[in-house]
């Protein structure tokens, strides 16, 4: 059991691990063969996430039902959602339009996925209006370089700031094209190196995380 | 002084609420229409496109759903009305599944407008899973990735896919991303390796992030949020539902910036106080 727990995953992603690292710079056929049958697997082992997401989704929320614990109508809410959309989405057969007419899914999609997910973004504009206004202020000289960056960058990116200071239109641009893109860059380089790092710790078999825990481990 | 200055500073959220319930609300029934300016990422787009000859390939990738829809529904129209114009053939995919039905909405509405038909002038490929992968799987064979497309209609021998086997015959790419999988990933996945020109088309807030991709010349191009698409629609010269929202979009920047500012001076006001009590 440990070998099928622990050595064969450990191997598999040792082999893959290093086989697709070289991959990348190989064109022979043999290797692009190699990818796009690769590439295959992993769409298919995507769908299956997906189902296993979907499965457990319902678990954890079943529980919570079962028990009853706070906040637990909400779990009802959603398991009614999800049971009525996909015996929808069965009935129409997995087609929101057919014959250019809406199915039950269609309907579904367009008149509660759509203004639902709409609302709760749009929620957010007044949310951020309100936490502004109260956490935006200027306590020390990094706050105050944030708020006047905050405010040039809010007047020049709409026409009413270019209409009233069209100065702030060239200060904006400057902001993102240079401040912005050399401190976003400096946290992608920290990112990046980190993915490396953590990847051969992987392929090395160094972090084992990923392979969970249990009594053969 | 002090006084209303602390009254203000705890001023009731549902205030802040409504005020900006009306800068958005106002600009929407009465609106002042102020000349939009073009920035240069976004004419990068929009002179690619311009460059391209007759039936180039054009690939769309919308990477967003329905919360996002006001940002990037424009900015889609906007390009798709821009293709078809060109006479381009436009192929169509998504890689986030609940946007799928807002994408073929946006596509076969577009479509009817210009005039195009489905299979010969665009199609839409609909949703895999995969991201990465499915990305890779088309940079190697468009036609064992979708085998079909949305409306179940084999790929393979269809008129707008002529000559096309995988990413690298695709000419220019745009990904409308509304975060992960997105703009980032058609770079490290498909650009990167298969070798096409992309551009990208964010929301407002995930822009910023996009501008060292831009500087280093990773992406050509980025149409950024509600703005980024009023000014593409000003480059088409056919306005649409971004220029509407921009006055809307204005005042309530106009708004936000106010609270902050008279926040900041009911917070001197009442340091102050404390200064001296110190």
């Amino acid at each position: 059991m440990i070998f099928l727990k622990r050595q064969l995953p450990l191997a598999i992603t040792f082999v893959m691990g290093v086989a697709f690292a070289i991959q990348y710079y190989v064109p022979h056929p043999v290797s692009e063969e190699a990818i796009t049958n690769v590439s295959k697997w992993m769409q298919i082992i995507s769908g299956f996430a997906l189902a296993l997401g979907l499965a457990s989704l319902f678990h954890v929320h079943a529980v919570k039902i079962k028990r009853q614990v706070p906040g637990w109508g909400y779990s009802l809410v959603l398991y009614i959602t999800m049971v009525v959309t996909i015996v929808v989405g069965f009935w129409s057969r997995g087609e929101t339009t057919v014959d250019g007419a809406k199915t039950g899914l269609g309907w579904l999609y367009d008149n509660m996925m759509v203004p639902l997910q709409g609302t709760m973004f749009s929620i957010l504009a007044f949310f951020i209006a309100s936490a502004a206004y109260r956490a935006f202020r200027a306590r020390s000289r990094e706050a105050s370089v944030l708020l006047v960056s905050a405010v040039l960058v809010m007047m020049g990116r709409v026409p009413l700031g270019q209409f009233l200071l069209p100065w702030t239109w060239d200060v904006t641009q400057w902001l993102l094209n240079v401040v912005n893109s050399a401190v976003r860059r400096a946290i992608l380089i920290g990112v990046s190196m980190g993915q490396v790092a953590l990847s051969l710790k992987i392929i090395l078999g160094i972090e084992r995380a990923y392979l969970g825990g249990g009594r053969d481990q | 002084m002090k006084d209303f200055a602390r009254r203000m500073i705890g001023i009731d959220r549902r205030i802040i609420f409504l005020l900006i319930a009306a800068a958005v609300l106002l600009p929407l029934l009465r609106p002042f229409g102020l000349p939009i300016k073009i920035s240069p990422e976004v004419r990068a787009v929009y002179d690619y496109i311009e460059a391209l000859p007759e039936r180039s390939v054009f690939l769309l990738s919308f990477d967003f759903d329905p919360s996002s829809k006001p940002e990037l529904e424009p900015q889609a129209v906007a390009l798709l009305r821009h293709a078809f114009r060109k006479n381009l053939r436009v192929i169509g995919m998504t890689h986030w599944l609940t946007g799928t039905g807002l994408a073929d909405d946006i596509f076969s509405r577009v479509a009817a407008e210009m005039g195009r038909e489905r299979g010969k002038d665009y199609v839409f490929l609909g949703w895999s899973p995969g991201a990465g992968s499915l990305v890779i799987a088309m940079g190697q064979d468009l036609y064992q990735a979708f085998p079909s497309d949305y409306q179940k209609t084999p790929t393979q021998g269809m008129p707008v896919l002529a000559g096309v086997r995988n990413l690298r015959d695709v000419n220019y790419m745009v990904s409308l991303a509304a975060g992960n999988p997105g703009i980032e990933m058609w770079y490290v996945f498909g650009k990167d390796k298969y070798r096409f020109e992309m551009a990208g088309g964010s929301t407002g807030v995930i822009a910023p992030g996009l501008y060292p991709f831009l500087r280093s010349g990773q992406i050509n191009g980025l149409i950024g949020g509600l703005q980024g698409a009023a000014e593409y629609e000003t480059l088409i010269k056919q306005k649409g539902t971004a220029t509407a929202g921009m006055d809307a979009q204005s005042a309530t920047h106009f708004v936000i910036i106010i609270l902050v500012l008279l926040c900041n001076v009911f917070y001197f006001v009442l340091r102050g106080e404390k200064g001296k009590a110190n």
